[in-house]
């Protein structure tokens, strides 16, 4: 082979040919074949995914009225591989002046070698941007400030159990704020970006966006107005029986809205952290308590649905000592002949034991189960418990006379409002609702809580029947006659009940004193319920529901009717007595 | 000599569709330059924009939740006790009624329910 000219330049055109066919083939390698995973490295180094922060949605009462909702704060993070060792004692010195933390503790965490460190949370804007002027003038660098929001309660302790309160991470633990999180935290949204060596974002290079949806807003059906009389009252109440525990509602006997729940002890949501866990608990959904005589009027209606008796019919009581099952039950009183009403007015045990034993044991516990007793209301409350109902195989030879008076069973104070609800509505049980509806924050509605109707417990005509015998209880002849209320006929009942020892058996000189009712009587417009455990009175004997619970119920009563601008009846308006006054500091009965 | 001529001679039709090619493709480069320019410059006003809104939205809460705070009924309650403010009572010579007594409803009759009475 001769290497002219023509020949030399050939193969220097081939040697080209092959050495960019095989860049070209390098080429399309790096970019088709493994783009992604090249693309993928490259975007980690510049390209990072921003969270944008969804708000969670604010709280109302049904007056629109803020119960809950956030305020921008910061927080303070450290990056330790961005302080100077020497710049150290100048950041602890001013960090635990600002941040009001101690030095040494500072000082250790700073002097460590972690890149994420928070050093304070919900920090005031104000009070960063003073600091962020601060780290500037000192050259302090390593110090960073993130945005987040604080949740704050504007009405402090009112309304603490039902409000309830979110963890650090925004998440609710308690009250509507757990049970609702799903509609008020929202849904985060993110923005991808690039961001230049000085780590700036460069806008133009902006990728995929999802908008973050804020949460959406809750408002009760709570009124926040029949909530301050409410707490006003319990609070009256404690200071003047200081009793261990109290529950205090109110509710819509027709669409099952609670219009006021308040327990004792309470806390104030804005210091939660200092608050103990007994002062946390919704007494009103999660504490059991035995009844007591508000229970016969499940008794009482039960007998007279299945038509065994009848108001006017008569049960003998027996003189106020009964034996029965080898056991002896009294009466508080001494009663002969007794009308199916007056078992009521009266709150004769004996007369509603005999009661449910004309229904039988399982009769009777179907009415009872009927009425909601042993299962949740389905109100909208995290935690809320069953009760305790127990089954009639369970029960003993005696338990027939003592369910009817309200011992041997545990309900929790809302299922006992809404029994009595379902007796103010004409028989028809409905579900107790604290939310009223959702809507997102520009108003649009998202959902609507229409009232639900469960059972037709008893008939319209047992119901009235009913309501018309408790009025009798809140009279003269009755045991709640510090229960009326001037200008209007209040249907109600009361309930006194040895406390039960938690070792067994009950705890002498101990009493959970209630009082339940209705008002306007032939007319209901709510539903209240009064309850204190272990009330402390002067005189053991003056420690009944009627005599306790009765006068609170009246003074709430009174001032939520005058609130409900209820026109009370002339004719039923009386003097008001020296000691019976429509103010907190009332007197006892 | 007329060959030479004939080599050197410029086709002025050509020379100025050159030109003319050039020029338009400098503009449209430092058009580009431009306008990529301006964008990254948009790009910065955007971001301050929105970290202006974003101050705005923030001091917007704070303001909502001071005035919420200072609206509250408990700190109401504690203003009309430390004598901040006073209430008087309305009489019932003020009180004009305007809700009648609601007639006792039929047993199944549906009954409104909403209270009116609160100004919803």
């Amino acid at each position: 082979m001769r290497w002219n000219g023509r020949t030399r330049c050939a193969l220097v055109c081939i040697c080209f040919v092959l050495l960019f066919s095989a860049f070209s083939f390098r080429l399309v390698y790096l970019q088709l074949v493994k783009h992604d995973e090249y693309a993928g490295l490259a975007a980690e180094k510049h390209v990072y995914k921003q969270p944008i922060y969804a708000e969670r949605g604010v709280i109302t009462d049904a007056n629109g009225e803020i119960l809950a909702h956030n305020i921008p704060v910061e927080i303070v993070v450290a990056d330790t591989s961005h302080l100077t060792k020497e710049k150290v004692a100048e950041a602890v010195a001013l960090l635990s002046q600002e941040l009001k933390l101690d030095p040494d503790e500072l000082s250790e965490k700073l002097g460590s070698d972690r890149h994420y460190i928070v050093l304070k949370r919900d920090m005031p804007t104000s009070a960063a941007d003073a600091l962020r002027t601060k780290l500037r003038e000192q050259d302090l660098h390593g110090i960073y400030f993130e945005h987040d929001a604080a949740r704050l309660y504007p009405n402090g302790s009112m309304l603490c159990h039902v409000i309830g309160f979110t963890d650090f991470d925004h998440k609710g633990i308690q009250g509507v704020e757990a049970s609702m999180d799903e509609y008020l935290r929202g849904q985060d949204g993110y923005r991808y970006i690039e961001h230049d060596r000085a780590g700036q974002e460069i806008v133009l290079y902006r990728g995929q966006e999802r908008a973050a949806r804020d949460g959406y807003q809750v408002h009760l059906g709570i009124d926040l107005n029949l909530q301050n009389i409410v707490e006003n009252e319990i609070d009256a109440a404690v200071r003047e029986y200081s009793p261990q525990k109290a529950t205090i509602i109110l509710m819509r006997p027709q669409t099952g809205e609670i219009l006021a729940m308040a327990n004792r002890p309470a806390f104030d949501l804005n210091q939660r952290n200092t608050a103990k866990p007994e002062q946390m608990k919704n007494r009103a959904v999660i504490d059991m308590m035995e009844p007591g005589s508000t229970f016969k009027i499940v008794t009482a209606a039960a007998a007279l649905n299945e038509k065994k008796v009848r108001p006017d019919t008569t049960i003998f009581c027996e003189n106020g000592v009964w034996n029965y099952g080898g056991r002896t039950l009294h009466d508080h009183r001494p009663y002969g002949e007794l009308s199916v009403q007056n078992i009521l007015v009266k709150s004769s045990n004996i007369g509603a034991a005999k009661l449910a034993l004309s229904l039988g044991d399982q009769k009777f516990y179907e009415y009872i189960r009927r009425f909601g007793f042993g299962e949740r209301t389905g109100v909208e409350l995290p935690g809320e418990i069953n009760g305790t109902i127990r089954p009639p195989q369970n029960w003993s030879k005696i338990s027939i006379t003592r369910i009817p008076m309200g011992h041997e069973v545990a309900v929790t104070p809302l299922q006992m409002t809404v029994a009595m609800a379902t007796i103010a509505n004409g028989g028809k049980l409905v579900t107790p609702r604290v939310v009223k509806s959702i809507t997102t924050a520009e108003g649009k509605t998202v959902s609507e809580f229409s009232p639900s109707v469960v059972r037709q417990v008893i008939l319209p005509e047992t119901a009235k029947q009913i309501g018309n015998a408790l009025r009798g209880v809140v009279s003269d002849r009755g045991t709640a006659a510090a229960a009326a209320v001037p200008g209007f006929v209040i249907a109600g009942k009361t309930g006194t009940a040895q406390k039960v020892d938690p070792h067994g058996g009950y705890e002498r000189g101990k009493y959970v004193v209630s009082f339940i009712g209705f008002l306007p009587a032939d007319h209901p417009e709510f539903v209240g319920l009064v309850v204190l455990d272990d009330a402390k009175t002067s005189k053991p004997e003056l420690n009944y529901g009627g005599l306790v619970a009765g006068p609170i119920f009246s003074r709430i009563a009174e001032k939520a009717a005058r609130y409900l601008d209820l026109a009370p009846q002339p004719d039923l308006i009386k003097p008001t007595a020296p000691g019976r006054v429509a103010s907190t500091g009332a007197s006892r009965h | 000599m007329r060959r030479s001529t004939q080599l050197n001679r410029l086709n002025a039709a050509s020379l100025a569709r050159w030109v003319v090619m050039t020029a338009l493709l400098a503009v449209a480069g430092l058009s580009y330059v431009y306008l990529t320019l301006q964008l990254h410059w948009l790009g910065d006003r955007q971001k301050a924009l929105e970290t202006t809104l974003a101050g705005l939205r923030k001091q917007n809460d704070v303001a909502n939740v001071q005035i919420a705070a200072l609206t509250s009924r408990s700190a109401l309650q504690r203003r009309l006790k430390e004598g901040y403010l006073k209430m008087v009572p309305i009489t019932d010579q003020n009180i004009v009624r305007l809700a009648p007594i609601h007639p006792a409803p039929e047993e199944n009759a549906i009954r409104p329910v909403a209270n009116d009475q609160v100004g919803k």
